[in-house]
This record gives C-alpha cells, sequence and structure tokens, in this order.
C-alpha cells in the first residue's frame, strides 16, 4: 500500500517524519494515477488506430480521412502523437470541439460547477444521513428502528439510481406537477436529481458505518472502557464513532467515483448542464476532444478528492504515518 | 476474533439477545433470500418466454397498451412491444452479461493476484501499482468514452467491463498467497515436492472459493448497474438484443403516457441487483461466522 515505503527507504533515517512520507507517497501515486488517466484516453481514442475514421465516419471515401487526419496531426507517428497529446494535457489544452469550434478545456471547465454541485450535495446529505441513522442503530441494536433500516437499506443499496430519478420524474413532475423536469433553474431543480443519486450511496454508507462501528464494539478495546464505568452510549459516541470514522472517510471518498458514475446518466435524464450531459452530447456527436477532456477532468477531481480524504484520515488516525516508518524497520 | 460478550447477553434488552443468539439464523437468512429472489427472478423469466409475447414481435395497433389489458400482463411499450416478455428476455440478457463479466474478471484476476504474490519483487509491485491506479479511474466514464470508438455487442461490452473488474480478485487472491505461504500445509506440499504454482492454484486458490464468490456475487450486481446504465444512454446493448436498460429509456420517451413502460424493467432490474447483493453479503456472513467458530 505505502508507495512512500519503497521508493524513499533511503531517508528512513532522516527527520524527515512518517507522516510526511505518507504525504508524497500518496501525492506520487495521484501522480501516476493521472498519468494512468490520460494515457488510458489516449488509448481509447486511438483503439481503432486512426482517430480520423470516427470522427468522419465510415461512409466517406479514405482521401478525405487522410486530409482530416493530416490536419489532426493523426498521421504521425504514434509515439510522436502521445508525446504531444501529454504536453498538450498538461497545459489543459484537450483541442477545439469539433461541434462549435470553442476550446474543450473551456467547455468541460464550464460545465463542471452543475455537476460538482450536484455530487458535492448528495455526497454531502449522504454522509449527513448515514452518520444520523447509522450511530442511532448501534445505540440501539435490535430496537425495531435497527431491524427496519436493514432490509430497506438492502433495498436501497440494489436500486439503480436512474431508475429512481424517472419515478421521481414521473411522480413529482407528472403526475403532482410539483416540479418542472428540464436543466438548471435553481434550487429547486437540484431536488429530484440529488434525491436519486442520494438514495443508493445512503444505503451503502450506512450499512458500513454501522458495520464498522459493531465491529468496534466487539473488540478488547470496549471491554477496557466498559470497566472504567463508560456506558454503551458513552463509548459508540467519543470512541466508536472515532474509530469507525477512518474507514468510513476512506470508503466515502472511493464512492465519488460510483456518484460521479451516477450523475452522467442522471444529468441526461434532467437535462443537467453538467458533464453528464455535455459527455453524452460529445459522444453523441463524435466529438473525441470533448470526451478527453470530461475522462481526464473527471479523474482529476476524483484524485484530488481522495487526497484530500486521505490527508483527513491521517488527521484522524495519526498510527498510519508511523506505520510508514515502521514498515521499513 | 474473539467475540467477548461486553454487555452480557443476559443483562441486555429482550431485543438484543434475541439478536446475539438468532445471529446465525439471520445471517444465513440474507443468503437465502437472496438465492430464492434470483431463482424466482429466473423462473419468471422462463415462464415470460413461454407466455409473454416477443421482445422482437412489434404491433402499433396495441401500442402503449396498460398492464392487465388484451393478453399484456405488464403492457406494451411505443412500438406495441410486449413488456412481459422484454423483461423476461431482459432477465436472461442481464444474467449473461454478469456471467461473461464475472467469469473473464475472475480469471483475469486471480491469476494476476497469483503471479503478483509469487513471483513477488517488480513484477508484483508493478502489478499492484496498475491494480491502484485501476481503482482510482471511475469507470462509468471511460466505458462512455469508449463507446464512442467501437460499436457496441454483448461480447466487447463484456470485455470492457470486465477490464474493469479484475482488482478486487487480483488483490484477494495476492494476499492470500502471501499468508498461506506461512502455513503447514504448504511446507507439507512443497516437501511432497509440488512446484509453487502447482500449490497455489491446486492448494491456496480452492481454499478461497467462498471468499472470491463473495466478490463474485457483488461484482455481479454492479456490472448489471453498469450494462442497463450504458443502454439506458444508447450506448451498450441495443436491439435485436433485449436489454432492461433499453425499455427504460424507452420509457422515458412516453413516461407521461405510459409509466409501465419505464417502471417494470427498473424494478426487474432493482430485483436482480438486490438478490446479486444479499447473496454475495449472505455467503461473507457466514464467512465471518466460520472462522470465528474455527477459532473457538
Amino acid at each position: 500500500m505505502s508507495t512512500a515505503g519503497d521508493q524513499f527507504s533511503e531517508v528512513r533515517n532522516t527527520r524527515v517524519s512518517g507522516a510526511a512520507l505518507y504525504v508524497v507517497g500518496r501525492l506520487g501515486q495521484g501522480v501516476l494515477v493521472l498519468f494512468g488517466a490520460v494515457t488510458l484516453s489516449f488509448i481509447i481514442i486511438h483503439m481503432t488506430g486512426n482517430p480520423a475514421t470516427v470522427l468522419i465516419g465510415t461512409s466517406m471515401p479514405p482521401a478525405a480521412v487522410h486530409i482530416l487526419a493530416v490536419k489532426l496531426g493523426y498521421n504521425r507517428p504514434i509515439l510522436v502523437q502521445y508525446v504531444s497529446y501529454i504536453w498538450h494535457v498538461a497545459h489543459a489544452n484537450f483541442g477545439v470541439s469539433v461541434a462549435d469550434g470553442t476550446p474543450a478545456s473551456g467547455l468541460v471547465l464550464g460545465a463542471l460547477p452543475y455537476t460538482l454541485m450536484l455530487v458535492g450535495i448528495s455526497w454531502v446529505s449522504a454522509i449527513v444521513i448515514a452518520l444520523a441513522v447509522g450511530i442511532s442503530s448501534v445505540l440501539r441494536v435490535g430496537a425495531w428502528g435497527d431491524r427496519l433500516w436493514r432490509p430497506v437499506m438492502i433495498g436501497f443499496q440494489g436500486i439503480p439510481d436512474f431508475w429512481i430519478a424517472l419515478i421521481l420524474l414521473f411522480v413529482l413532475a407528472v403526475k403532482l406537477r410539483l416540479l418542472e423536469s428540464i436543466g438548471f433553474y435553481g434550487p429547486a431543480s437540484l431536488i429530484m436529481p440529488c434525491i436519486a443519486l442520494t438514495l443508493p450511496i445512503v444505503a451503502s454508507f450506512t450499512r458500513l458505518l454501522r458495520g464498522s462501528l459493531l465491529d468496534f464494539m466487539n473488540s478488547d478495546v470496549v471491554l477496557s472502557l466498559r470497566a472504567r464505568g463508560l456506558t454503551r452510549r458513552e463509548i459508540v459516541l467519543y470512541h466508536g464513532v472515532r474509530n469507525a470514522m477512518t474507514t468510513f472517510v476512506s470508503y466515502v471518498a472511493l464512492q465519488l467515483g460510483w456518484l460521479i458514475g451516477g450523475t452522467l446518466v442522471i444529468e441526461t435524464i434532467f437535462a443537467w448542464p453538467g458533464i453528464g450531459t455535455l459527455l453524452y452530447n460529445a459522444v453523441e456527436g463524435r466529438d473525441l476532444p470533448v470526451v478527453q477532456g470530461v475522462v481526464v477532468v473527471i479523474s482529476f477531481a476524483f484524485v484530488v478528492l481522495n487526497l484530500i480524504a486521505d490527508l483527513v484520515v491521517l488527521w484522524l488516525d495519526p498510527r498510519i504515518g508511523r506505520n510508514v516508518l515502521g514498515d521499513n524497520s | 476474533m474473539s467475540t467477548v460478550d461486553v454487555f452480557g447477553i443476559e443483562g441486555a434488552p429482550l431485543g438484543v439477545r434475541n439478536q446475539v443468539k438468532g445471529r446465525g439464523h439471520l445471517r444465513s437468512g440474507s443468503l437465502g433470500v437472496g438465492l430464492a429472489l434470483l431463482g424466482t427472478l429466473l423462473v419468471f423469466s422462463f415462464v415470460a418466454s413461454l407466455v409473454g409475447g416477443s421482445p422482437a414481435h412489434q404491433d402499433l395497433n396495441s401500442a402503449l397498451v396498460g398492464p392487465g389489458v388484451a393478453g399484456h400482463l405488464l403492457g406494451t411499450d411505443a412500438l406495441g412491444r410486449d413488456v412481459f416478455g422484454w423483461v423476461g428476455g431482459g432477465i436472461r440478457t442481464s444474467l449473461e452479461v454478469a456471467l461473461g463479466v464475472v467469469t473473464l474478471s475472475l480469471a483475469m484476476g486471480c491469476t494476476i493476484g497469483v503471479v503478483g504474490g509469487l513471483l513477488g519483487g517488480w513484477v508484483d509491485v508493478v502489478l499492484m501499482r496498475l491494480a491502484d491506479i485501476q481503482l482510482s479511474i471511475p469507470p462509468l466514464p471511460v466505458f462512455i468514452a469508449v463507446s464512442v470508438v467501437i460499436s457496441n455487442n454483448m461480447s466487447s461490452l463484456i470485455v470492457l467491463i470486465a477490464v474493469f473488474g479484475w482488482v478486487p480478485y487480483a488483490r484477494l487472491c495476492r494476499a492470500r498467497v502471501l499468508t498461506e505461504r506461512q502455513r503447514g500445509y504448504v511446507s507439507a506440499a512443497r516437501l511432497a515436492g509440488r512446484s509453487r504454482t502447482a500449490i497455489a492454484f491446486v492448494h491456496v486458490l480452492p481454499g478461497i472459493t467462498t471468499e472470491i464468490s463473495v466478490l463474485a456475487s457483488l461484482q455481479a450486481g454492479v456490472c448489471l448497474l453498469w450494462e442497463a446504465s450504458l443502454s439506458f444512454l444508447g450506448l451498450g446493448l441495443q436491439p435485436p438484443y433485449v436489454s432492461l436498460g433499453y425499455l427504460m429509456a424507452e420509457g422515458r420517451q412516453v413516461l407521461y403516457q405510459a409509466w409501465w413502460v419505464a417502471v417494470f424493467p427498473g424494478a426487474t432490474l432493482a430485483l436482480l441487483v438486490i438478490g446479486f447483493n444479499l447473496t454475495g453479503d449472505g455467503i461473507r456472513d457466514l464467512l465471518k461466522h466460520d472462522t470465528s467458530v474455527g477459532n473457538l
């Protein structure tokens, strides 16, 4: 797990602390991931051999394909293209959109805030709900509330988010006419997409939190806390939550990837002006620069958010930093 | 794994007492429910293929017929295709996709994991870094991007999703090869002259089939959702394939007149995913139960 441990074993006797090594290792891994994502987006576009054929369609004569390939530089050696692609991506340049000639990076960055708004609100509300439900159900294991939540959560976890979106659309927009269904028109437009995105992840968050809280409650630490006269409630609130939080934070950060996948579909249902709709339209119009831009930007956002989560985990559990040093000695 | 009962079963409220004592039942319960759910859906699919209309059969005279009307149990879509028959076929397609994806990524993941664990050194480092990278890239955007370039049919879709699913298997197999190496039975097999590869595949792997089946079951649920999402966007399986996601996209177009076209395939998909999740959870719970018994 610890990149730091492998790469920086020489410096273990210096005064650099384990925590710093851990952070450097994570940063290094983040850079690797981004490099992987950029490479992947390059490979995807070149999977068929010549991207010009994808852009222009298969019905055009070879001469026309060749002219386009020359114009866009797709006739150069593949390695040259790869290096120049990385160079351009490093400068946030994905080329111009085939659809309207504007820079693809501008399109992606323009749509990103709308997606982040959707993902952010759903994610935070899922975390808040999961904390409330998870903790209260552990406080009263076996009570009717705890028993009721389990099947409900298992159910929610399996329900496709885009199906929830369709049902909300049918009930709230078609039948009750409470909400409009098209695009972004202020806070009310967030309600349906956010509910659709939140419900499935609330379920998995709650189940994880409940599970790790119960694991903690079965550990020997609790025995000694109990011997000191703490009540179950105190143990759960002051010790259990803190202990369960490390697993919870890393899991919750990883689930952002799932959430990002979900928004791509949900956005097309609500004609939400985010990167999901952008990607969908780009795919429909075979707009390769925009497609590449979306894939790279999504990976970038994901890497940054996971880095932040790693820092939070490190802050919550300083043992992790010490373990990095411990690995080598 | 010592589950010291800190609060004492006797002193706990009745609910807790039942929970703790009845745990074995509760745990194996989800496995039973999960398998029963999947079994029921299979039977449903079979019945639908016998009784329901053919998914390919279009009949504009009976378009958007409501559920239960004119021999259409679950109604028809805008082209007059029978939703009941379509959902039945969709279950089969979903299960085919799940089976294909799971088999492929299981084979890939276990091989990679065992190779990494056995060889160690730089091969292991490279493979595990690859796994980290793979895990840090959200799959769905990549699937969508790939479908610009290739036209999706069932096998390319299966390969595509499977390529993104090998990591958990690889990690599990690698970790197990590393820990089991120390165990007595491995030394015994070494003494008997078995090669390391043979030990890994013949002795170690069979011992972790239950754990692998947990991963497989959970992955099956996830890849169903991915296939349906892609098909819903019009990028996955399109007719002549019978996909639940595709029918939901059709249903979205007519949501204002005919709710049943979107609702029934979605509910079926949800039940399939829940079935796989419950099965996976159930096996995992049994495992936990087993290990605690084994330690006693």
